[in-house]
């Protein structure tokens, strides 16, 4: 599966248009990782649970819009965006999606 | 009034702990991005959506993405405090989210690097809201910069000018 967050594919030709594909995840961050940030916030510095979160999140999030584009029959997704919402103080939704196509190499 | 002496002589530890500590991971961050980031200055990077100077590589492009949190030290918070009383800009904040941007864009160069390529194209830095308490939101809570990355990786011949 060739995934890339422009509308076209260098080398590849879209010979087929599959539709929209998405995936979205809503983590919620645990009240140890909370004290951490909240210590971390009087000494500066990266926030390494929060950049985890991020990352699992958006991990999740791509499996379940891949495997959507899967069920399509699609062997790219091209123009992938990311968004995320706050659902509350505590949990974060983040949101991946894109366009299911079928490519063949060419121009 | 010993109370008031007493939570005076906490904020100033505090601001004192901002300002060395903070300063010293700020310091310490700037010094490893200026260092990785001469070390990738031969990647090609773009926020244009087509493909410059692609040719034919190994293999596809591929989408690749990192996220950086940042968080802000206990002057950095303190100042910004002051300067919402008279206005201005902000420039405690403005370095955070700065540093943030500069370390999710690393990664993602870091990352492409690598897989073997030499270039991203398509380059988007978005601000990722986590519970609401995000630097760029405003609110109270945990001051931080979260930043979310996102490229296409793909292997393209060196510009010529």
């Amino acid at each position: 599966m060739i995934v890339t967050n422009t509308e076209t594919i260098a080398g590849y030709r879209i010979v087929e248009v599959k539709g929209l594909v998405q995936g979205n995840t809503v983590r919620a961050k645990h009240a140890g990782r909370d004290i951490v940030a909240g210590l971390k916030n009087l000494v500066g510095g990266e926030l390494k649970g929060y950049t985890e979160l991020l990352t699992e999140s958006r991990r999740q999030a791509m499996e379940r819009m891949l495997a959507q584009a899967q069920q399509l029959g699609a062997n790219a997704v091209v123009n992938v965006r990311y968004t995320t919402s706050a659902v509350t103080a505590g949990a974060a939704e983040l949101y991946a999606y894109g366009t299911a196509v079928v490519v063949q190499p060419g121009p | 009034m010993l109370e008031l002496i007493l939570s005076a002589i906490f904020t100033l530890v505090l601001l004192a702990l901002g300002y060395f500590a903070g300063g010293y991971h700020e310091r310490q961050h700037i010094a490893s991005l200026e260092a990785r980031e001469a070390a990738l200055r031969h990647m090609v990077v773009t926020q244009l959506r087509s493909y410059p100077g692609w040719v034919p590589g190994d293999a596809p492009p591929r989408l690749i993405v990192a996220e950086a949190v940042i968080g802000s030290d206990f002057l950095k918070t303190f100042l910004a405090s002051l300067r919402y009383l008279i206005g201005g800009e902000v420039r405690s904040f403005r370095s955070l989210l700065d540093r943030a941007r500069r370390e999710a864009t690393l990664r993602v160069l870091e990352e492409a690097h690598a897989a073997g390529y030499n270039a991203i194209c398509n380059l988007r830095l978005d601000s990722a809201d986590i519970g609401g308490n995000a630097a760029t939101s405003g609110q109270k809570g945990t001051v931080m910069a979260a930043i979310l990355a996102s490229a296409t990786a793909y292997q393209a011949a060196r510009p010529t000018y």
